[in-house]
């Protein structure tokens, strides 16, 4: 990445001109966020979205003994009686901070449509298009500081439907890589940019002076915001390249890794909603090899979050979530994979005040159907919901005029919170 | 194929109609002046007479318009026609979707003023891109989806209807009644883009031809209308024999009929379970009765139009003998030999896909067409149904007027009536009585007087709201996202190649996930880690030639890759059993292939080696119509952040509201800083460096290439010192430029 010097001196200045806020965040808010630590509601999410449908056996839900349990051994972790796969050596240690529910009773096998109803809470209908949970929080939460209030990290995040454009992901790429939109032009020095800026706003007051109307004030509104944010200090949240060596390798130096520190720096500045996507887990072949190169990437960086989120303190506030449309089936087919299996499947929880070390509901003695406390998809939903301090049965109202729930019915699960 | 033209009643209404307006502007901007600078602002409208005749006779849009004003009792000014570039403008983003260039500028001044904008409106009518810029109209009313199940063939065969003038009743009809194969079948793209499901397309049939939102009677009678839970029922009923099929063997997707109905009444939960049979289709809309006045003068007045249309034809063909070429034969020929051979190539598979056509045969019928729904269709596009002209001439005139006569656009409903019922209704019969042609509707519309008119510049909001009710000031409106994009490229001189060969060269760095073949060799197919929500392409495009795409392929949100609808089309064949089977067999192979090919990715997911690689490349931007591209593009391609909708949704309209994004797309964006950069193939090259110099003219030239209008005095000056500001005046020009193209001015439509 070429550095850019104008970029660098805009922030400068603007740290130098802005003492009262840090990181775009005005004192009144960070004092406000002090003061709410003693509720237990969470402010931000970070929610992994493992695409493709990733085995719950050989990660959250080990059946050892069981002839499911393929090649993937069941590890102790730090709290006792509770099992996970060998795959996650790091994150075992600190189990205690976190919970998982093994009785997901899913009713979609098909990517599309798991991965719409995991993602929204409702089963896909044609006619209309339901929000994703992101879009629903950051409809609900305000915006602090100056960064967009959801971001999608590698990949995409539902829409935002009627809740409008406002609840829209703002989408990066490649963890560490700049937004190119956040700057001027390849060969526009900042002098220049802002030149152009300021005669591009005379000339639109000459215009808006001839031409009375919302609209004017609307496109002069989006132009400061996109001028603001291009200029934010806060800006820097989504570079890593002052991240030190030993914390990058800790976290693993791969796009996950980086995807996940990324997550961090921007729930630690304000934004309300981070998901960080990643492929691969549609393991029909060769399940075993796959998951424990997932599990090799993906340990030391969720075991690396959670332990500087409670270090911080911020796990408190920070809910966690891993999800995946499905689960995979307990039989190893004859390519030594797994096929698609929706009947029962796990989630991963952390912080935003659950308590941790927790495990809901079983699946069966071979990991096909729950056994206790069956969770609909939409009982997630709800649990979320009230880790955030939503109420997840509140009704917005589509371009129809239909009056839509935020969460299609769910329940939340009290025992996580008790 | 050519438009006809107008007809000659139009075109004399036009020509008086031109005339009047040039007369009349004087007078008009003198009280429009008036009534700027005076404090309290007039009144609209008087109490309405009485004794007013209440129904109107009238023989154009105009008439119609002033006549049913005078009756609202409307006494306010209209505000005059805007000035000949402006208009220019406006017609040209309304029909084809982009700005003027210099040229059309130039050549549209050197016809004579009382019959240049009458050209121009026959010129853009018959240009190419006029097909181009409807088909997304099409495409946003059908909710058309590239990635949706053969929903590029519909969108490629809206198209070629449109370019050869398919009056809208029979598309409608085909896209309701047809039954077929995806892809092949391009018609019934239309119903599996809601999955052929009864009751979604109950909802969709309503509400997108007859702008009636029935949609949620299908779980109770509606809160506000007539409408009640059996009728819509029964509305779906038409389409309860319709089966989506996926064949087992071949995986091609298309829609048959069954014998049994899967819409039952009572609904499920209501009464016993026993008690739900299959219920029988009724048209729950009212038609008018076939002697009804209003369907009398109709029949005359369609009767009378056909006559004319078909002897200007026979006119056209006597004068002009079809030259059959030689060569159209002989591809023909061509072709056939092709298929024979491919067919002999694939005996076997030929063979094994036959035999599943006779099972799907045995087991319901591969009926190509729906009795039910050809029964649904008859009554949705009959001409005593006025539900269905209503709607889409009200579409049509919100699309170049601004404003609906009903509002929203789909919502026509007993508490929601028209603003002026009987200028809707006069288009509406017009509109049936042309034979539902597009064309004439446009053009009759784009001919007008109300068209034409200025926007207001009261300040105070609400009595600008009332002009514009009153369709006496025309409302601002943004271009629609095609338009800008398209603008910016013709502004930008980016169709073409601007800059010389070897100005741009760049060492592009671009990180490749190659996938590790087994044999240890380094597969050609790169694959990235990324989630796995995107929908599949439903591919047949044509390859890119942006450079950009290597580049950055994340943050490729500005360019368009050009469908070839012809090629898309290209295999569709209609009605014949025998090319119905062929084709499945050519599909199976390729789905067989793509099948294996996806087995062995799948395989190899997890072990990948990220590759740098480093290319020399000339960078000479070049950018094509955005209306070519698959549609909806991805989220945040520049498409929809300037509010392409997703046409998922029912009811879902253009988001036209400012954003961050969009703020950020064009100050920041490759598509707007590439059309603010000076080429030297351009012509304002010269203006600004060597022997010719002359800042004032390309100052004028930068006003006109993109805001097609001349820079006031003080804006020249300003211009000419911006370009000498920064002592290089290609960049100087560049800044100039940029600003111009993101100003408000440029995305406004005049």
């Amino acid at each position: 990445m070429k550095p850019c010097l104008g970029y660098q001196m805009s922030r400068r200045s603007m740290l130098g001109a802005s003492g009262a806020t840090l990181f775009g965040l005005q004192l009144s808010e960070l004092i406000a966020r002090a003061g709410e630590a003693q509720q237990t509601k969470a402010e931000h999410v970070i929610f992994f979205w493992n695409g493709g449908g990733m085995s719950h056996l050989d990660t959250w839900d080990p059946k050892p003994g069981s002839p499911s349990q393929g090649e993937l051994n069941p590890i102790e972790t730090s709290v006792p009686g509770i099992q996970i796969s060998e795959i996650f050596p790091q994150l075992a240690k600190q189990m205690h901070h976190c919970a998982l529910v093994r009785s997901i009773a899913g009713t979609q096998g098909d990517h599309g449509l798991g991965t719409y109803n995991v993602q929204t809470s409702y089963l896909q209908t044609p006619n209309i298009v339901h929000p994703g949970f992101g879009s629903v929080v950051v409809h609900e939460k305000p915006k602090m500081g100056d960064l967009p209030s959801f971001v999608s990290i590698s990949g995409r995040a539902p829409r935002a439907s009627y809740l409008g454009q406002a609840c829209e992901a703002y989408f990066v790429g490649a963890p560490g890589e700049r937004d190119p939109y956040l700057a001027f032009p390849e060969g526009i020095t900042q002098v220049r940019g802002n030149d152009r800026l300021d005669a591009l706003a005379r000339f639109n007051d000459r215009y808006g002076s001839r031409n009375p109307g919302e609209s004017n004030v609307a496109t002069k509104t989006a132009i400061d915001d996109a001028v603001k944010l291009m200029r934010s200090p806060a800006l820097s949240a989504f570079e890593l390249d002052k991240v030190p060596t030993t914390m990058l390798n800790r976290y693993g130096d791969n796009t996950f890794g980086r995807g996940v520190l990324l997550a961090k720096q921007l729930v630690e500045t304000g934004v309300r909603f981070v998901q960080v996507n990643r492929g691969g887990f549609d393991t029909h072949t060769a399940n075993f090899p796959a998951m424990r190169a997932h599990g090799a990437v993906m340990d030391p960086a969720l075991a690396s979050l959670i332990e500087d989120l409670a270090e911080s303190g911020l796990l408190k506030k920070t809910l966690i979530v891993m999800l995946s449309e499905f689960g995979r089936t307990p039989d190893v087919n004859e390519d030594a994979g797994r096929d698609h299996w929706s009947d029962v499947f796990s989630c991963f929880v952390a912080g935003g005040g659950i308590t941790g070390g927790k495990v809901i509901g079983s699946s069966d003695e071979n990991g096909y159907a729950p056994k206790d406390n069956p969770v609909k998809v939409a009982d997630l939903h709800a649990t979320f919901c009230q880790s955030l301090g939503i109420d997840s049965m509140k009704e917005v109202m589509t371009p129809l005029q239909r009056p839509m729930k935020l969460v299609d019915n769910g329940k939340p699960i009290a025992d996580l919170f008790a | 194929m050519a438009y006809l033209g107008l007809h000659r009643r139009l075109r004399l209404q036009i020509l008086v109609s031109v005339f009047l307006v040039a007369l009349s502007v004087v007078t008009e901007r003198q009280k429009s002046f008036a009534a700027d600078n005076a404090t309290e602002v007039t009144e609209i409208r008087k109490a309405a007479d009485p004794a007013a005749v209440k129904t109107i006779h009238a023989i154009s849009v105009d008439d119609a318009l002033s006549q049913e004003n005078q009756l609202l009792g409307v006494v306010h000014p209209a505000e005059p026609a805007v000035p000949d570039l402006a208009f220019i403008r406006r017609i040209s983003l309304d029909l084809v979707g982009r700005i003027p260039s210099k040229e059309e500028v130039d050549e549209f001044l050197a016809w004579p003023e009382h019959e240049r904008r009458e050209r121009m409106i026959e010129k853009r009518m018959n240009d190419d891109r006029f097909v181009d810029r409807w088909t997304t109209f099409y495409a946003d009313l059908l909710r058309l989806r590239s990635n949706s199940e053969g929903g590029s063939a519909t969108i490629a065969y809206v198209h070629r209807s449109l370019s050869n003038n398919v009056p809208y009743d029979e598309l409608c009809r085909n896209l309701i009644s047809k039954n077929g194969k995806a892809g092949a079948v391009p018609e019934v793209g239309f119903i599996l883009g809601d999955g052929a499901d009864p009751m979604a397309m109950a909802g969709v049939t309503a509400q997108v031809f007859l702008g009636v939102r029935v949609a949620c009677a299908q779980c109770h009678d509606h809160p506000f209308d007539v409408w009640k839970r059996k009728d819509f029922y029964e509305l779906a009923a038409f389409y309860g024999k319709t089966r989506r099929v996926e064949s087992q063997f071949t995986k091609t997707i298309y829609t048959t009929e069954a014998n049994e109905s899967l819409v039952l009444w009572p609904p499920e939960g209501v009464g016993k379970m026993e008690d739900r049979k299959p219920i029988t289709p009724r048209f729950p809309f009212e038609l008018l009765a076939e002697d009804h006045p209003s369907v009398v003068r109709l029949n005359t007045r369609r009767k009378a139009l056909a006559e004319e249309k078909a002897a200007l034809l026979a006119q056209q063909e006597a004068a002009s003998k079809p030259d059959d070429g030689l060569d159209d034969l002989l591809a023909n020929a061509d072709k056939k030999v092709e298929r024979s051979t491919r067919a002999n190539d694939r005996e076997e598979s030929l063979e094994e896909a036959r035999s599943e056509v006779r099972k799907i045969g045995a087991s319901g019928g591969r009926n190509l067409e729906s009795a039910w729904r050809m029964q649904l269709a008859e009554q949705i596009t009959s001409p005593r149904n006025r539900y269905f002209s209503r709607c889409f001439v009200n579409r049509v005139w919100c699309e170049l007027i601004g404003r609906g006569f009903v509002n929203p656009l789909d919502d026509f409903n007993q508490t929601n009536p028209p603003s002026h019922p009987q200028t809707l209704d006069f288009l509406a019969d017009e509109f049936v009585a042309s034979g539902y042609d597009l064309r004439s509707l446009v053009s009759s519309i784009v001919s007008s007087e109300v068209y034409q008119r200025g926007h207001s510049t009261v300040v105070d909001e609400k009595f600008r709201g009332e002009l514009e009710k009153s369709f006496l000031a025309l409302p601002a409106r943004r271009m629609n996202s095609e338009s800008l994009y398209d603008s910016i490229v013709t502004a930008g001189h980016l169709f073409e190649v601007k800059h010389a060969a070897g100005k741009n060269m760049k060492t592009v760095w671009s990180e490749l996930q190659v996938t590790k073949q087994p044999s240890g060799g380094q597969g050609l197919a790169a694959m990235s880690l990324t989630g796995s929500n995107g929908q599949a392409m439903d591919g047949k495009m044509a390859a890119s030639n942006d450079a950009a795409a290597e580049q950055s392929p994340v943050y490729n949100l500005e360019g368009a890759i050009e469908l070839d609808f012809a090629k898309i089309l290209e295999e569709v064949q209609e009605g014949n059993d025998e090319v119905v089977v062929e084709q499945m067999s050519a599909m199976s192979t390729e789905q067989i292939e793509a099948e294996r090919m996806l087995m062995k990715s799948q395989e190899n997911s997890y072990a990948y080696i990220e590759r740098f690689t480093r290319q020399q490349l000339d960078d000479n931007p070049l950018f094509a119509s955005s209306f070519r591209m698959a549609s909806p593009a991805d989220p945040e391609h520049f498409l929809r952040v300037f509010g392409q909708p997703e046409r998922v949704q029912l009811g879902e309209t253009r988001d036209h509201a400012p954003s961050m994004r969009q703020a950020l797309m064009l100050l920041n964006g490759r598509l707007s800083h590439e059309a603010a950069r000076v080429g030297e193939l351009e012509p304002t090259h010269a203006l600004l460096i060597g022997p010719q110099q002359n800042l004032g003219q390309a100052v004028e030239l930068a006003y006109l290439e993109i805001l097609t209008r001349r820079p006031s005095t003080s804006e020249a000056l300003e211009g000419v010192e911006m370009v000498n500001a920064s002592g290089n005046p290609q960049e100087g020009m560049g800044d100039l430029r940029w600003i111009l193209l993101n100003c408000n001015e440029f995305r406004f439509v005049p």
